[in-house]
């Protein structure tokens, strides 16, 4: 059993003034199961590594602590953690063999010869280099040189794997294979791992859960399913997959976007500062009354679907704001379309942002409880069928 | 199969033109080539054919011989002299290890403002000439100097000068080369990257542990220049040892000033030089080893 508790973990980094502090990390609450896969994700600067590496003992939390398997680390150092982390880059010994890399930290338990050399083969061949043990770092590619620190973690046995961008410096193709790699491993020994990205592809296809991070705050903590489905905030939205994000001025129970109108959803608290949220899958294109007339100016093929930039002057009042702003719809390729045909657009599902659910700068401002629509309204257009299986 | 393939194999035909940028690199050495071929080399050279042919005194007649060899190490006061000298250059070395590292680990990895007060520190004797650290030293720590007068003041008698003592000679050196030795360390542990220190860590070495098996190890390079240099320099070190050191025995530097000065004895200077200059041509070597090397492995 390997959980882990976040409980108000907090750093705040001094500047080159004694007034000048940044927020790194601002009041993280968050648990995870044992086994569990998180990824902990978000644009850089966020501060996903720092909460990372005070989970390994790198940084000290401002306040906050950090408990596993309900015990406090928070005092410990890295060297007497129960963890194990996989740097970026630059991880391995370049003194070493491989095989030295990865008997390092057994030798300083004192382990006995057989039984070391015994685990440091099962561990390489646990990360598919049987027959590496000579080799020196220099001599191994990127991706291998990975592999071996994730071996040189593994072969401690620890109760949490941390991993902080671990693929980001290898082409595209390897970081495929790794990640997969990757993920049998960790079904295989069902170690609980932390995993650190900006790359969402990466996290949506590793993770059980998701923890979208941004400006050092803790904006959704979910299954990539539901992460995707229904963003929490115009941010989650906006970094999450594609999305159309539209501001809106409500009157009465209608949301207006330039000339056209959307269907305020029930419960709709407030006036001003909302927003329409449209995924690009969730159009249909029946010229039905209230459809966006537009023109296509781009499709790209992207194999299985098309990905079409429609310019919606109706949208914004005027051509140049409409052409700054294409809206990204994604078509099945049964259906023609070529740049300058003319289209009609209906969202089918849409969600709804107020700004308090969004612009939230520190824990100071941010009363989601007392607020209206803290949380998105999803609302699914009656008046189209057939796009109901989500 | 692909024509396109075949066809791109075929090698293009181009004007060819000569290269000349290979003789940018020789003259841009060849000024300090030349200046090192007169000032030294041939000095040297000359040297070793002065102290190798000796005049017959009989008949005049020059011959090679080793008998300016065999008369410096047949001469116990000169095989202590340079005894002495080997004994002052290692003490240094060492004292220099044992006090550059510390500091360099402190600067490599200190994040305090302290670190960059300690860094002028460091450096400050890059600032003071020789001859004025010496006479700073009579006044500090000579008989009846600052130091004695202070300890004097707290009931403490019986303190011995190091002035006109080998260790005046030693910490005199040391003090002097202290910046070098901390520069280029610091820049050895500053190529260590930090996740190469805490993936250490995390695997559970404690610092002692990183120091030994990770940060020496990988610092190697810059520990073998810092030696080579430190002790070609103290080796043939003149000012200091000149105006700190015993009357007896003294430092080879002090040595051949004598010998040439006081005894007018110029091949016995020379042959003296040229047994210094032997000596840190093997360390010198052993610098250009490491030097190249290093060059060829990130090459």
């Amino acid at each position: 059993m390997s959980t882990l508790e976040l409980v108000g973990l907090t750093k705040h980094f001094s500047g080159a003034k004694q007034s000048a502090e940044t927020v790194a990390v601002n009041d993280i609450n968050l648990s995870v199961g044992d086994g569990e896969f998180l990824c902990i994700l978000g644009p850089s600067g966020c501060g996903k590594s720092t909460t990372l590496r005070m989970i390994g003992g790198f940084e000290e939390p401002t306040s906050g602590d950090v408990l596993i398997d309900g015990a406090s680390v928070v005092d410990m150092p890295p060297n007497r953690r129960p963890t194990a982390m996989v740097f970026q880059k630059y991880t391995l010994w370049p003194h070493m063999r491989v095989y030295d890399n990865i008997a390092f930290g057994l030798r300083l338990r004192h382990q006995d010869k057989a039984q070391i050399d015994k685990e440091v083969r099962d561990s390489l061949a646990l990360v598919g280099l049987t027959g590496y043990d000579r080799r020196y770092p220099a001599q191994l590619s990127g991706g291998e040189q990975q592999r071996v620190a994730l071996a040189r973690a593994l072969v401690l046995q620890p109760k949490m794997l941390l991993l902080d961008e671990p693929f980001s410096n290898l082409d595209a193709l390897l970081r495929v294979r790794l990640r997969e790699e990757l993920y049998a491993i960790q079904r295989r020994i069902k170690i609980t791992a932390i995993f650190v990205t900006h790359d969402q592809e990466e996290a949506l296809s590793l993770a059980d859960r998701i923890a979208v991070m941004n400006a050092g705050q803790l904006e959704q903590l979910d299954k990539p399913s539901q992460i995707y489905a229904y963003p929490r905030t115009l941010f989650v939205a906006d970094f999450i997959g594609v999305m159309n994000i539209f501001p809106v001025q409500r009157q009465g129970d209608l949301l207006h976007i330039g000339q056209y109108a959307l269907k305020a959803p029930e419960g709709l608290n407030g006036e001003s500062g909302l927003s329409v949220a449209v995924r690009p899958e969730d159009f249909t294109f029946s010229a039905t009354d209230g459809a966006w007339q537009g023109v296509i100016d781009q499709t790209i093929d992207l194999g299985h679907y098309r990905k079409v930039l429609v310019i919606v002057p109706g949208l914004f009042g005027d051509e140049t704001a409409a052409l700054a702003h294409r809206v990204k719809v994604y078509m099945p390729k049964s259906v023609q379309a070529r740049a300058g045909d003319r289209i009609a657009l209906t969202p089918s599902r849409y969600l709804v942002y107020s700004d308090t659910a969004v612009t939230r700068t520190s824990s100071a401002t941010r009363t989601s409880s007392a607020t209206p629509n803290a949380q998105p309204i999803e609302v699914r257009n009656q008046a189209v069928s057939g796009e109901d299986d989500r | 199969m692909p024509m396109a393939i075949t066809s791109t194999t075929i090698p293009m035909r181009r004007a060819k033109k000569r290269d000349w940028s290979w003789l940018a690199g020789y003259a841009l050495i060849a000024l300090p080539v030349l200046i090192m071929v007169a000032l030294i080399f041939y000095p040297a050279v000359l040297a070793l054919i002065d102290t190798l042919f000796v005049p017959d005194a009989t008949t005049g007649v020059t011959a090679l011989s080793l008998s300016n060899y065999q008369a410096f190490f047949k001469d116990r006061i000169l095989v202590a002299n340079l005894l002495f000298t080997f004994q002052v250059t290692l003490t240094a070395v060492a004292l220099l290890f044992v006090i550059g590292y510390p500091l360099a680990l402190y600067l490599r990895f200190s994040k305090s403002r302290l670190a960059s007060v300690v860094q002028v520190l460091t450096l400050f004797p890059l600032f003071v000439p020789g001859v004025i650290l010496a006479f700073a030293l009579i006044q500090f720590l000579g008989s009846h100097g600052m130091l004695d007068s202070l300890l004097h003041a707290f009931g403490f008698t019986g303190f011995r000068t190091p002035y006109l003592q080998p260790q005046g000679v030693i910490i005199a050196l040391v003090w002097e080369s202290i910046p070098f030795t901390v520069l280029v360390l610091t820049a050895g542990l500053r190529q260590v990257e930090d996740a190469v220190v805490e993936s250490a860590r995390d695997v559970g070495a404690n610092s002692w542990q990183i120091f030994m098996r990770i940060l020496l190890p990988l610092s190697l390079r810059s520990a073998v220049i810092v030696f080579c240099l430190n002790v070609i320099g103290i080796f043939g070190a003149f000012t200091i040892p000149y105006l700190l050191g015993p009357a007896q025995p003294m430092m080879m530097g002090v040595s051949m000033q004598q010998t040439f000065n006081n005894y007018q004895d110029r091949v016995g200077a020379l042959t003296q030089a040229v047994i210094t200059f032997l000596f840190c041509a093997v360390v010198g070597l052993l610098y250009v080893r490491t030097v190249t090397r290093g060059r060829k492995e990130r090459a």
